[in-house]
């Protein structure tokens, strides 16, 4: 008795470390998580197992991911993937007062003017998900498998820089990420260092 | 050790600060507004002389809390870019790194400079320039500026006249201080009798020095991205003559490396640059 209660103590334990330390690795689990999205609905990354999931964390005043929106590039691959089935989750991670925080209004109006179209923006002000995942900056990238193991995670692509015309003619890693992974291919470059803004938590 | 730092920069804030005072006539430019902040181009000499390198530096003034990136920015952000406009006959070098901070978060590690710092950038005119009563140099520099709280990215175009004079040139004592203090933040050459190995292992890069004296205090600075883990502690060993640093390495280090470079730093006023070939794990041999 005494044993099998030191176990699921144990257990219990080493999950709690688990939870406390997993950042999300490439190759491993993608950490579970729930969240709200700016439309008002409540998403749980577990119900999406069984489809490719694209992570990009997101901060409307930083120079980076406003190479990527003003130029269009994000919303069309936002498009072009999220019409083959990709589940795609914008993730806002500023804490309340830094750049890139916005409210739910605030964020439904910039993905409308922006024409923006990602499965759904998730706040994150608390940062909760940002550290699940150990994003580093905006706009970093996170694919995760049908399985669920994340298969890649850094920068969208390999021109790390705030001009507009570095877009066109970039290798875009995510792109490739998804395509080699459902050809049956392992991916090429499964991480990058992510360029961009750090992200704003609020420690 | 920070607070040594910020004294060292404060005193050269100050330094500059009582020379802008002293300058009135004035062949430099002055300084140019950037976002939170200002930049400056400088001259070491007050004029060229055909054939002899020459010194400029880009001066980087910045308000409280914001800072600019090293070479290697680190996890996030990215170094200033500059695109000389050179008089003919005018080639420029490399900038010259001065020795950067660690700017931390819980998170996140960036390595830059906070405050003050200067940039140097060395010039070689050809020795066939004729005299001339003064020629332009511009720069175009492009930036990120950022705070913990934000990220703004800032634009310059500075200019600066010098003459060109058969005499050897005497330096600008407007600018002295501020290009010895630069020169003192630049990291030495790594001395002739230190041995430094770095091993390669599974998880780490462990290098050992062995710098004749014992040490316990050493801090690394890669000048490579995605080769170590930036936030993971750097793990010192003191030794009887030196030190053993064992140096997390990148998840996104993806392809053996064959050599370690960077900053390695023993005290905020001794920074060497280090340059060292791997030494493969034996067992590990054979597979590239």
């Amino acid at each position: 008795m005494k044993r099998s209660t030191l176990n699921v103590m144990l257990v219990a334990l080493l999950l709690c470390m688990a939870s406390l330390t997993s950042a999300a690795k490439v190759g491993e689990a993608a950490p579970d998580f729930t969240a709200t999205a700016s439309n008002g609905k409540a998403v749980h990354l577990a119900d999406y197992r069984g489809k490719y999931v694209v992570l990009e964390w997101h901060n409307n005043g930083c120079p980076y991911v406003g190479k990527h929106y003003k130029s269009g590039n994000m919303q069309r691959l936002q498009k072009q993937w999220t019409s083959q089935g990709v589940i795609w989750f914008t993730i806002l991670s500023s804490a309340p007062g830094n750049q890139g925080y916005v409210t739910a209004s605030e964020e439904n109006d910039y993905l409308a003017k922006m024409q923006a179209a990602p499965t759904a923006a998730l706040l994150d002000p608390s940062g909760q998900i940002g550290h699940l995942y150990d994003a580093k900056t905006s706009p970093q990238m996170i694919v995760i498998n049908p399985q669920g193991v994340v298969i890649y995670s850094g920068a969208i692509d390999d021109k790390p820089t705030t001009d507009l015309d570095g877009v066109p003619g970039a290798t875009n890693y995510v792109n490739r990420a998804l395509e080699q992974a459902m050809a049956g291919k392992p991916v090429e470059t499964p991480a990058t260092r992510p360029y961009g803004c750090s992200v704003k938590y609020g420690d | 050790m920070r607070a040594c730092n910020r004294n060292s920069v404060l005193y050269s804030a100050l330094a500059r600060g009582l020379a802008l005072l002293l300058s009135t006539a004035s062949a430099q430019a002055g300084s140019t507004p950037i976002t939170h902040g200002t930049l400056e181009l400088v001259a070491e000499n007050q004029w060229i002389a055909p054939g002899q390198k020459f010194d400029l530096g880009l001066h980087f003034q910045l308000e409280k809390g914001w800072h600019i990136y090293w070479i290697n920015p680190g996890d996030s952000g990215e170094p200033p870019r500059v695109e000389w406009q050179l008089p003919q006959g005018v080639t420029a070098g490399v900038i010259e790194w001065p020795t950067p901070h660690r700017l931390e978060s819980p998170t996140i590690m960036d390595f830059g400079y906070e405050n003050a710092v200067t940039l140097i950038v060395p010039m070689q005119p050809d020795a066939s320039l004729a005299a001339q009563h003064s020629v332009q140099f511009g720069a175009s520099v492009k930036l990120l500026v950022c705070s913990h709280e934000m990220c703004i990215p800032g634009k310059a175009q500075l200019s600066l006249a010098l003459p060109i004079k058969s005499q050897p040139p005497p330096s600008d004592p407007r600018t002295a201080d501020l290009f010895a203090g630069a020169r003192k933040s630049l990291p030495l050459p790594m001395p002739g009798n230190w041995k430094i190995k770095v091993a390669d292992r599974k998880d780490s890069f462990v290098l050992t020095a062995n710098i004749g004296h014992q040490t316990t205090q050493a801090v690394f600075f890669p000048l490579v991205e995605s080769q170590i883990e930036n936030t993971a502690p750097q793990k010192l060993v003191s030794l009887a003559s030196g030190f053993q640093l064992t140096l997390r390495k990148s998840d996104q280090l993806l392809k053996p490396i064959q050599r370690l470079k960077g900053v390695l730093t023993l005290s905020t006023d001794r920074a060497y640059l280090i340059d060292v070939p791997l030494r493969k794990a034996r067992s590990s041999s054979g597979t590239e």
